[in-house]
């Protein structure tokens, strides 16, 4: 088609100036409805996140509690012991701290990077009102530790507010004495594991859900549409039962005195003395989850196969392909997007999943969720918390981008 | 799925192993949910049938764990039955009762919240003329997929600041952020299957656009708006790692509540809870497929 | 024309989508009352826009549209009282039948005796009396399309858009139904305003055609002016088949005839639609069943040439011959079926001829 352009340039920008405003004003309105979700995401949540993130960097709380050690120590190079400035700084923070009853999260701190120095902390602060100058010579005294350089170069690595120290923690790696970066010692590797462990089980529950799940989206997909829909039932009562109660039955199903042990036992399989420990260990895990999470996988399947023309499998085997080839070469490819996205929705779900790992996972099932809450709650290491949490975040986050930019499915509308 | 009538031997012997490997999984699925239901009503204390449940004895079933969820915190359990002073007492001291009307206020207050909120915001996301549409339906449906505890974790600290922290307005904040995700995403999809030229033919046949919104738009997008809200209220009833981060036990829920009961003194009290919210999640279940199938009826798909 | 008589008034109406591209170019347009006029034109030539104009769903960007002598420009679609026939039906899928008619009646407030007469009357002049009751996801193509014609008739407009009502329709559906909205038309006097891209369509069902080009009405006439006498080669292609042939002005003659040259040198007599010019360029519109097998026969043939049959396709009810003539010329034939053409084989030779009547000289 021809361009007939407006006759008059000056015609031409008004018409033009006109449909711009009448484009910001719709624009306007759109944005309008969706400020409020918007703005309430964007403040209690994306925020929040952020806040939170921002911790496993900056941990200003020590710098904070210390300020006249800090300021003393910065001058220390970081060799022997510090100068007397810096003995005097701690001494009048520990009066402060004690006085207003703060103690324990310095020394919490400071045990993290140094073990034992948590009663020594303690014990200088309850007694930091005696301290007299010389402070040196006083607080050896009180405690000899104080002579060791390796809890003044402690001191000196907390003493900043920006700090890379709980991603490594998160990695199983720490600055050492001298200032490097070296790998934690053995036994204290806990992280890197756990990491592995997360995936390892997620790909494992993922991996079950597929092989389960596919035949039975198969099924489904294929059966007239009054028996998938009663079928159907069998997916979704689970599906929106709640995850307690789902986690409760496998409990009873599972423990020593629970049905299937006891089951066992009544057929002679097992005695009583030799039940079987299927729960609150790695196997508990992976079958709870599976159970749980099922659903997830079967439900984007299903609604992929439901698109897939039956004429493409019968036009290959008129073809002369047998059933096999005519399942593996022609339908499976079919539905690779459902399986893609119910892959990635399962994998997504587990590798952040909490609830069922704590409450069956015992020892050997826990993934890293749990790690995280442990240090939220109990060892309030908050910076390392926030270490783990990011990064299982951005895997998270990089495997949905991955997942978007290769297959441009969403998800979301399947699930 | 019949076998074609020119089956051979091994087509038919894997059609068979495809469909018992089929009721094996759908049996895996829905077996571990009702087990839950007769072992509910035994009468000893065990996770397991007893030879009397077997044997269909009506003396090994009892409702003495159904009584217990009423009676477990009462001021006088030893109390029995007698009026209005023993319903009072588990009205007001009773822990699972505390729970749910815990769960039904928080989640409630949820719903309504998510669903405004997400509805609204669908309205404007359904406009392919909203500015960066892609990147804030990315935000907006992000709750989804970042992980609960990181989400938790989060708030903890927000709320502790801002003093939301152990209050339902709390509670309630943070499960309508994780149920708005499913009201946009079932409101826009809803919208996005609407056929604006239904707006234009009201318009014509004399509406006002007040009227089109009341009589042509609103009941065709109402089944999406009230699924999405039962999603949002299923995610807020059955929510629990943002309540064991944010609450204390006044603001305690069910599903807080079975938590510890099977962290610490695990009693088959936990299984009656369970039957009745397996109850309530195949109420639940109806109630979403009649709507679904409604709204299918009304967009014409099936008849 | 007076006001009593046009009941619709395009005045240099002109649309803009992007303020560059104008997709109605100065439209101009009178629509009298009680008249069936069709905006017939490719897809993407502006008859949808110009429908919606009217309608209210989009504003002109210059000029003024009246009804009945008042400027509707701003006014919003619900008030205009036109009623309107959607190409996918655009009947409520939550209403029954009977609600969808009810609709129109219900936003005005009329009792509910009323209303329910109305229907009734109104199923009945579809022909539809049984289906009350049921939803639009029950019925098939042609009913739901029956329903969508009552409903924008039921509230009584004098104006009734239809905007490719039967685009969705298989032929034989199509062809019933062009037949009983006619004879509505004819039935209640209302005026209608239709849009298809189907000439046949066109032909077939209206008093006045409006066809359209690139936002341009190229020519607004009856079915037979239109057909008979095409104004441009746009028209002359767009309705019906037609050879066109590219051609010069050799000499201007009395009784509006020229001689015109066509490439390759053939000299023919055509009929001069315009002020033409000794030299001017022209295209040559020849409709093919106006072509003469035997040319000696009638009286009449004022031209006559000669070429090679190329193809012969047999169409039951006629015949389409292609020739090619010595100067490479290709010429379409339809020759009506009547008794057996002997002789006619593929790669024969064939004379032909026409009446000068029958071609037309067009500017372009
Ligand atoms: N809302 C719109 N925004 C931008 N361009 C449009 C819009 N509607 C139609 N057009 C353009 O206007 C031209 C004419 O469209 P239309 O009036 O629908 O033609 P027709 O009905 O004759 O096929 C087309 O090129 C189309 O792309
Ligand atoms: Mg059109």
């Amino acid at each position: 088609m021809t361009v007939t352009v407006v006759t008059s340039p000056d015609d031409s920008r008004s018409i033009k100036r006109e449909l711009t405003r009448s484009l910001r004003r719709r624009k306007l309105q759109a944005l309008v409805l969706v400020a409020p979700l918007l703005l309430f995401i964007l403040f209690m949540f994306i925020y929040p996140i952020g806040g939170m993130l921002l911790r496993s960097v900056y941990s200003p709380d020590f710098a904070r509690a210390m300020p006249a050690t800090v300021a003393a120590i910065a001058e220390w190079p970081g060799s022997g012991t510090p100068p007397e400035a810096a003995w005097a700084g701690v001494a009048s923070d520990m009066v402060a701290l004690q006085q207003r009853n703060e103690a324990g999260p310095v020394a919490a701190a400071l045990n993290v990077e140094m073990s034992g120095a948590r009663s020594l902390v303690l014990k200088t602060a309850r007694n930091a009102g005696k301290l007299t100058a010389p402070y040196r010579e006083a607080m050896v005294t009180l405690d000899p530790m104080w002579n060791d350089a390796r809890i003044w170069q402690a001191i000196k690595r907390l003493s900043s507010p920006v700090t890379p120290r709980f991603y490594l923690a998160a990695v199983d790696m720490k600055v050492d004495e001298a200032g490097s970066i070296v790998s934690q010692p053995e036994d204290r590797q806990i992280y890197r594991s756990l990491f592995l462990r997360t995936l390892l089980i997620s790909g494992v529950v993922t991996l079950c859900c597929l092989i389960l799940g596919y035949p039975v989206a198969h099924l489904l997909a294929n059966l007239p549409l009054r028996i998938s829909n009663i079928l159907m039932i069998f997916v979704l009562l689970p599906f929106w039962t709640s995850l307690l109660v789902r986690t409760t039955a496998w409990i009873v199903l599972l423990q020593k005195q629970g049905v299937v042990n006891s089951l066992l036992v009544w057929s002679h399989v097992l005695t009583d003395e030799t039940r079987a420990e299927l729960i609150f260990n790695r196997t508990g895990t992976i079958l709870a989850m599976t159970h749980i999470l099922l659903p997830f996988m079967i439900l984007p399947l299903y609604s992929v196969m439901k698109t897939v023309s039956p004429v493409y499998v019968k036009a290959a085997r008129s073809l002369g392909a047998n059933q096999f080839v005519a399942f593996t070469k022609v339908y499976v490819p079919q539905t690779f997007a459902g399986v893609a996205a119910g892959c990635l929705l399962v994998f997504i779900l587990a590798v952040g999943y909490y609830i069922t790992p704590a409450l069956v996972g015992g020892e050997s099932g826990t993934l890293i969720s749990n790690m995280i809450a442990y240090h939220i709650q109990k060892s309030l290491n908050w910076g390392l918390a926030a270490a783990l949490g990011a990064i299982l975040l951005t895997a998270i986050l990089a495997l949905y981008w991955t997942f978007n930019r290769l297959t441009k499915i969403d998800i979301i509308g399947l699930g | 799925m019949a076998l074609p009538a020119y089956a051979d031997r091994w087509e038919r012997i894997w059609h068979w192993v495809y469909l018992t490997f089929c009721t094996l999984v759908f049996l895996f699925l829905l077996l571990p949910v009702l087990v839950v239901v007769p072992l509910s009503f035994n009468a000893e204390p065990y996770f397991s049938f007893t030879e009397g449940m077997l044997t269909l004895d009506p003396a090994a079933y009892s409702l003495r764990w159904y009584r217990d969820i009423l009676q477990n915190g009462m001021a006088d359990p030893t109390q029995l039955f007698s009026g209005w002073s023993w319903i009072g007492d588990a009205w007001a001291n009773s822990q699972w009762i505390h729970a749910a009307k815990n769960s039904i206020v928080i989640a409630i207050g949820a719903t309504i919240l998510s669903t405004l909120l997400g509805t609204v915001a669908a309205l404007g996301l359904s406009q392919s003329i909203l500015p960066g549409r892609r990147l804030i339906m990315a935000l907006l449906i992000s709750p989804m997929i970042v992980p609960i505890i990181v989400t938790s974790t989060s708030l903890y600290f927000l709320f502790s600041e801002i003093g939301l922290a152990n209050t339902y307005l709390g509670l309630i904040v943070a499960h309508a952020i994780l149920g708005t995700p499913f009201v946009v995403i079932t409101v826009t999809s809803t919208l996005s299957g609407f056929d604006r030229s239904l707006i234009r033919a009201g318009q014509s046949l004399g509406a006002s656009p007040l009227v089109v919104f009341q009589r042509v738009i609103m009941p065709l997008i109402l089944p999406g708006i009230l699924s999405g809200a039962l999603f949002a209220f299923g995610t807020s009833f059955d929510e629990v790692v943002a309540v064991i981060f944010l609450a204390d036990y006044d603001q305690r829920t069910i599903p807080r509540q079975m938590w510890s009961g099977l962290r610490e003194q695990i009693s088959p009290t936990i299984l009656a809870v369970a039957t009745i919210l397996v109850a309530m999640s195949i109420l639940l279940l109806t109630v979403v497929e009649l709507l679904r199938r409604r709204s299918e009826r009304l967009r014409g798909l099936t008849s | 024309m007076e006001q009593g008589r046009s009941i619709v008034h395009f005045v240099n109406v002109g649309k803009t989508y992007d303020g560059e591209r104008l997709i109605v170019d100065d439209l101009s347009l009178e629509i009298a009352r009680g008249e069936f006029l069709t905006l017939l034109g490719p897809s993407g030539s502006g008859k949808t826009t110009t429908l919606m104009m009217l309608a209210g769903f989009e504003t002109p960007t210059r000029g003024q549209i009246l009804l009945n002598g008042q400027e509707i420009n701003r006014l919003a679609p619900h008030r205009r009282g036109i009623g309107m026939v959607f190409q996918n039906y655009a009947l409520f899928p939550h209403m029954t039948v009977a609600e969808n008619l009810a609709f129109p009646l219900n936003v005005r407030a009329l009792g509910k005796a009323e209303v329910e007469a109305r229907v009734i009357r109104a199923l009945d002049l579809v022909k539809l009396g049984g289906f009350a009751a049921r939803r639009p996801a029950q019925l098939s193509g042609g009913q739901q399309q029956r329903i969508a014609v009552a409903r924008a008739l039921i509230f009584e407009p004098e104006l009734v858009l239809m905007d490719e009502p039967l685009g969705a329709l298989d032929k034989q559906l199509r062809e019933g139904m062009q037949y009983e909205i006619r004879e509505l038309h004819q039935r209640l006097g209302v005026t209608i305003v239709y849009v298809t891209h189907d000439q046949a369509e066109a032909l077939t069902m209206s008093d006045r055609i409006a066809v359209f080009d690139q936002g341009k009405i190229q020519q607004l006439a009856s079915p037979t002016e239109l057909y008979e006498k095409p104004r441009t080669s746009f028209v002359a292609n767009f309705v019906g088949d037609n050879n066109l042939m590219a051609a010069e002005v050799d000499t201007l003659r009395s009784d509006h005839l020229c001689s015109v040259v066509l490439e390759g040198g053939d000299k023919v007599i055509a009929v001069a639609t315009d002020d033409l010019m000794p030299g001017q360029k022209v295209m040559l519109s020849l409709r093919p069943e106006r072509l003469r097998l035997d040319p000696d026969a009638g009286a009449g043939t004022s031209s006559r040439l000669k070429g090679v049959i190329e193809e012969i396709v047999y169409l039951g009810d006629h015949m389409r011959i292609f020739v090619r003539t010595a100067n490479q010329v290709r010429f379409l034939i339809k020759a009506a079926n009547k008794e057996p053409h002997h002789g006619l084989t593929k790669g024969g030779m064939l004379t032909f001829g026409w009446s000068a009547q029958d071609c037309r000289a067009l500017p372009v």
